[in-house]
């Protein structure tokens, strides 16, 4: 089968490779139909999460049709249409009986790395480096789903595969943010990140109560379409003040909670971002917390501080001075596919969350290279680059 | 003079340093050394599994679910009441027997002694209820006779068994949470052979040890 494999930091590949097989009682085969690109994979890409193997093939959000089952899997048949969560978990741990999917126990086959770099190792991710598993990734004709009746879900008649294709991950990692936040109605959310996660979290937002939700981006195509879509308020950062601007939107309170969905490879204008990629180049750092710096420091006292975007290791600067003084709730973490993705496949079938106008750029496997180009640089208005193998 | 002084200096500066950078080495490989008793090595495990004490003693009473679980891992042999042959593989394909009279000494405590393999070990299992509804802790405590130039070669060559301990105790309690240990290595990929082998060599090393 034909598959898109990193070879190496910012070299992406479409190489043939064997066919994903059944190998334990509970996998599943899927075609792929649909597979999108993601902000995390260019932390892959770009060598900042340092484990990568030459000929991983990337890709984790993703949707299809089952086109083989183990003897133990009892919720799909053959010639499902399913979209399959991004994280996988094994279904009888501690953390997946309380359904903290992204914490599962028995998921990671190689644990060592992250149990080194964080204490203990959460969950495996399909084709997210070996960090997490070192599962193949979906940006493939063919890929295998461990734990197939947990992890897979039947897709509601009627949605379009570029729509749902989100709920595999950028949709319920949006929620998670949102639901992290606690709101119970009429608060202002401040969103850092106008990329597909971002968006989700906004409208997320919105569906749980809030009355306001603020976007922060530099990209004005992004900002115009957040407005547009979803009808939020947006900052330039790139000729506003945030800090300044958010204190004035909010009549001096500051935003009751800010969801950062940017990640580890932030940016921002001035010096102390270029001092952060200074130190970030040198390795002396591994990622760049500008979004969050701010988020700390433009949230109201007491409020909540949601971090979806990902990071991997050691930060700089952190203004824990501000977070404690301000007595914020500060909540993050990878989402839990599980958890959430039946409640939005109901929204999405009723059409409360649509995502489909992310899918900007839907191309074949072999324009892959190109997707990601694109979809980095933000080129020619690409919110997500979206393969059809 | 000047130079003089600043030579002493230096001198001063980098053995004061070295002395400090060796106390601080020395201080952490004492705590990460496993305890020392009579000439053995001792060294204690522990994981949680979210299954009742009878359902962990379940997974190693039922034969039948046991050799299915440890099929392509190990095979054991009962040889009288007390004492096992086990066969164990490992993943480049090499296999490790020895004989070990196991002591069931009450419900949830069992011992067991390794009379003949690669290397003498003592062992003890305790299960005990873990807090909150969290199942079963598994402690273990396992002996065992080396010397500190072949520990260190067993923990470089991922064959020691402080190493084979925790991956023993990370197997069992996925083995009785999800009925499988998960494996990628045979996943697909767009490595040549050569690239594969030596991929599955950083897969081995991020498998083994670890935290229990």
């Amino acid at each position: 089968m034909r598959a898109l494999c990193w070879e190496g930091v910012g070299k992406l590949v479409v190489r043939d490779v064997p066919e994903p097989r059944i190998r334990a009682e509970g996998d599943i085969i899927v075609r792929v139909r649909a597979s999108s690109v993601c902000g995390s994979d260019l932390h892959l890409i770009n060598g900042y999460l340092p484990a990568m193997r030459e000929g991983d093939i990337l890709g984790h959000e993703f949707m299809g049709e089952v086109v083989e089952t183990g003897p133990g899997v009892r919720r799909h048949r053959v010639g499902d249409r399913v979209v399959v969560g991004s994280v996988v978990a094994c279904g009888g741990c501690w953390y997946c009986r309380t359904e903290q999917y992204s914490l599962c126990d028995n998921s990671n086959p190689q644990p060592v790395f992250t149990e080194k770099l964080w204490g203990h190792s959460p969950a495996g991710i399909l084709g997210y480096s070996h960090a997490a598993g070192g599962y193949a990734g979906s940006h493939a004709e063919y890929i295998r789903v461990p734990f197939g009746d947990l992890g897979a879900f039947a897709v509601p008649d009627g949605v379009p595969d570029d729509s749902v294709v989100f709920a595999s991950d950028a949709m319920p990692t949006g929620w998670m943010a949102a639901d992290f936040c606690g709101l119970t109605g009429g608060e202002v959310v401040a969103v850092w990140g106008a990329g597909g996660v971002g968006q989700m979290a906004a409208r997320s937002a919105q569906v749980l109560g809030a009355e306001r939700v603020i976007m922060i981006d530099r990209f004005p195509d992004r900002l115009a379409t957040a407005t547009e879509r979803i009808g939020v308020e947006t900052i330039n950062y790139a000729e506003t003040d945030v800090l300044e601007a958010l204190r004035e939107l909010t009549a001096g309170r500051g935003p009751d909670a800010c969801i950062e969905a940017v990640g580890m490879e932030s940016h921002d204008v001035g010096p102390t971002y270029a001092y952060d990629r200074v130190k970030q180049a040198a390795r002396l750092q591994t990622d760049r917390p500008t979004s969050v710096r701010q988020a700390i420091m433009a949230c109201r006292k007491g409020g909540t501080v949601s971090i979806v975007g990902v990071y991997a290791g050691l930060v700089d600067k952190f203004p824990l001075g501000a977070a404690m003084n301000k007595a914020l709730v500060l909540r993050m973490g990878q989402m839990h596919a599980q958890r959430y993705i039946p409640m939005l496949l109901d929204r999405l079938a009723t059409g409360e969350i649509d995502p489909g106008y992310l899918a900007t750029h839907p191309l074949s496997l072999e324009q892959g290279a190109q997707g990601y180009e694109l979809f980095e640089k933000k080129e020619d208005g690409c919110l997500r680059s979206v393969l059809h193998p | 003079m000047t130079n003089n002084g600043t030579r002493w200096a230096l001198l001063g500066v980098t053995a004061a340093t070295a002395v400090g950078v060796g106390r601080a080495a020395a201080r952490r490989r004492r705590r990460h050394q496993p305890e020392r008793q009579d000439g053995w090595y001792v060294v204690r495990r522990g994981v949680t599994v979210d299954r009742s004490r009878d359902d962990v003693i379940g997974f190693w009473t039922d034969r039948e679910r046991l050799d299915r679980a440890l099929a392509g891992w190990a095979t054991l042999e009962q040889l009288d009441e007390r004492r096992w042959r086990c066969v164990a593989r490992d993943r480049a394909g090499g296999e490790t027997q020895w004989r070990a009279e196991i002591t069931v000494e009450e419900a949830g405590t069992l011992r067991w002694r390794v009379e003949d393999g690669p290397m003498p070990q003592l062992g003890r299992i305790e299960l005990a209820e873990a807090p909150q509804g969290r199942g079963t802790e598994i402690r273990a405590e396992l002996r065992y006779r080396s010397g500190p130039v072949r520990r260190l070669a067993g923990l470089v060559g991922g064959d020691e068994p402080d190493l084979a301990l925790r991956d023993a105790l990370r197997r069992v309690k996925a083995l009785i949470e999800c009925g499988q240990v998960v494996d990628t290595r045979n996943d697909p990929s767009g490595r040549s052979p050569g690239q594969e082998k030596a991929t599955d060599k950083v897969r081995e090393t991020l498998m083994t040890g670890g935290r229990a």
